[in-house]
């Protein structure tokens, strides 16, 4: 670890911290239609989509409407994103590759990702999506579905602040003003400050470069012979990628335009892309907590909340960074200086180089991959396949944390509140007292849905990597055998009910056993944990607001956030410490002791 | 085939989805606090 590195990690959270008011209050006054300085160019244009939906934006919904409504956005928007993609070669637009359809079980699993905000790819977008696709069928979820989970967040925190109320605000509103106020504005500046640092945004068919050096590539033949070609051009795709780039990170989608993601050179050019993509990963969710603490009329509680989640992710990016830091043991005694000589070589240049972009390098790789799954954006610039045992790790669990470190745009939030609920509870139990959150009584209903939010997850997780691991179909897919292997399955499905969708790469997800079960994790993992979460809502929302007394657990010093943080680590630790010991802390263990997978 | 096998598998998905939220409501005017 370098003084360098940290200072980098230092300057990234520093930005965050600074964003963090502004932003919040920012949205704070969208969501509660107050007047903002865009208002003369956006009222307009949300009073003509609410007359051309037939919404009416006056009328509130109970929790019960909020859910249905955005069930049934949900599955309108899966399904023309399935027809884009099965249809996309036949529409004459935007497909100068002339690329085939999507396959039906690749469209239907790359919808559901896309519509969950998971953003799982089973392929190679440049060979697979046309331009059309990835605008029309990919982006616009991007866009969609981080507006849906403010949208949530949102209707939770207003579960939060109302007394008696039965209702949580106006789906359709809420997902029109994110989407117009804060999603659209921010990437338009975003977009171009990507194409002024060398990111493309054309629609021009790929380019062929002549290569300057003629390349041997080996194949196996179909005669199960080594075939060996010589290679002397090389095709570079092309397209609208800065403009998804941009809606890619800030609403914690994750999908890259390219197969390489963040580590491609049109996707991330520079450091300070790089920087402005982690950042842009933090950015709404770290706000959503000043909005959190404006919106209940407790500031302190807001904050309270952003202390939990930082020191949580400064846990999980000092363990990547030192574990990264480390030259992998087996390589100890072989040649350190960095020659051509061999991949053995230049992997073990000052710590562990596999799998990261040289123009990152390891500090900045590790960073990358705790914010990417403290989220649930998934964007990667560095391979976490390639990480060391307990560096791998660390995505891995941020990921079964359930996101809630900063975590994806609302859906953050609305999982950390659900762990707030659940540590008043347990403080009250603690004390005796029947817990109050913010005033309000905390009650059956609630831990029951709460729990049941809770539960939902993990069953989901293991459940599906269980099976993976039983049958061949499962197993087929894995590379590497032993705890490697399992950490594979594990973070596959990890990643596609926590709507994450980064990938630990190593695992051939283009299966119709993983496509057909993934998007049932992904499903499940978004919708089945929502309707809980907005059910606790409504029933918070109805609740009378009692005033504070001697008896009331504060929920926005320094004793509340501890309690968070043990309640998120001890539920996270129960739940998945076992599988986790089976893989990467066996893997580490073993790799310790001289064995490799 | 496979186009209407999954357009029904989404539905049908979406509908067990609604009928969650319906037993969900269930569950809180049955134990509710406020129902």
């Amino acid at each position: 670890m370098t003084s360098n590195g940290w200072l980098q990690i230092a300057v990234f959270f520093v930005l965050v911290l600074l964003a963090a008011k502004p932003m919040g209050l920012y949205m704070a006054r969208v969501y509660e239609r107050k007047k903002t300085w865009l208002d003369p160019v956006l009222v307009p244009v949300e009073k003509l989509l609410y007359k051309v939906t037939g919404v009416d934006s006056e009328t509130e919904m109970r929790w019960t409407e909020y859910a249905v409504s955005m069930l049934v956005f949900s599955l309108a928007t899966l399904l023309l994103t399935y027809a884009v993609e099965r249809l996309q070669h036949a529409i004459p637009l935007w497909n100068p590759q002339h690329l085939a359809a999507v396959e039906p079980y690749l469209a239907w699993s790359t919808a559901g990702s896309f519509t969950t905000n998971t953003n799982w790819q089973a392929y190679v977008p440049e060979t697979t999506m046309s331009y059309l696709t990835q605008m029309f069928g990919l982006a616009t979820h991007n866009f969609w579905s981080a507006a849906v989970g403010m949208a949530l967040a949102i209707a939770f925190i207003r579960g939060i602040a109302r007394r008696e109320a039965r209702t949580l605000g106006n789906f359709w509103v809420d997902l029109t003003r994110g989407t117009l106020w804060v999603l659209v504005p921010m990437c338009l500046v975003y977009a171009l400050a990507l194409v002024s640092q060398g990111a493309i945004q054309n629609f021009k068919p790929y380019d062929t470069a002549t290569l300057v050096e003629k390349q041997n590539v080996t194949t196996t033949g179909t005669d199960g012979k080594p075939v060996t070609t010589a290679v002397i051009t090389q095709t570079i795709a092309q397209g609208p990628l800065a403009s998804q780039e941009a809606i890619k990170m800030l609403g914690t989608n994750g999908g890259g335009f390219m197969n390489a993601n963040s580590a491609h050179p049109f996707e991330n050019p520079t450091p300070l892309t790089n920087l402005m993509e982690m950042f842009s990963i933090f950015v709404i969710p770290g706000g959503l907590c000043v909005t959190l603490g404006t919106m209940t009329g407790s500031k302190g509680h807001g904050w309270a909340v952003f202390a939990a989640m930082s020191i949580l992710w400064f846990a999980g990016v000092a363990t990547c960074y030192w574990a990264e830091a480390q030259p992998n043991p087996l390589l100890k005694g072989v040649d350190q200086t960095v020659t051509q000589t061999g991949p053995a070589a230049a992997s073990s240049s000052g710590g562990n180089m596999e799998g990261k972009e040289v123009r990152f390098g390891i500090a900045n790789s590790a960073l990358f991959a705790t914010v990417t799954t403290d989220a649930s954006c998934g964007a990667v610039n560095s391979m976490h396949d390639s990480f060391m045992p307990l560096g791998g790790m660390v995505p891995l669990a941020n990921i079964m944390m359930g996101e809630i470190i900063f975590g994806g745009v609302g859906a953050g939030m609305y999982g950390m509140l659900i762990f707030v609920v659940v540590s008043v509870f347990i403080a009250g139990l603690m004390v005796g007292r029947t817990p109050e959150y913010l005033g309000k009584k905390v009650e059956a209903y609630d831990v029951q849905l709460s729990m049941l939010y809770l539960l939902i997850f993990p069953l989901i997780i293991l459940g599906f990597a269980a099976l993976s691991v039983l049958l061949p179909a499962g197993l087929a897919s894995i590379s590497n055998k032993g705890p490697h292997g399992l950490t594979q399955i594990l973070y596959a499905y990890t990643s596609a009910v926590g709507n994450n969708g980064s990938a630990f790469a190593g695992l051939n997800a283009n299966t119709h056993w993983y496509l057909i079960t993934q998007g049932i994790a992904m499903l499940g993992g978004r919708f089945l944990m929502i309707v809980p979460m907005l059910a606790v809502a409504g029933n918070l929302a109805t609740k009378k607001i009692s005033p504070p007394s001697v008896g009331t657990f504060p929920v926005n010093g320094t004793l509340f956030t501890v309690l968070l943080v043990g309640v998120i680590l001890i539920v996270g630790a129960l739940t998945f410490f076992p599988a986790l010991s089976l893989g990467p802390v066996l893997e580490h263990l073993l790799l310790r002791a001289g064995s490799a997978f | 085939m496979s186009d209407i096998a999954f357009l029904a598998a989404s539905i049908v998905f979406f509908v067990v989805a609604v009928l969650y939220v319906h037993g969900c409501r269930r569950l809180m005017k049955g134990g509710g606090d406020n129902a």
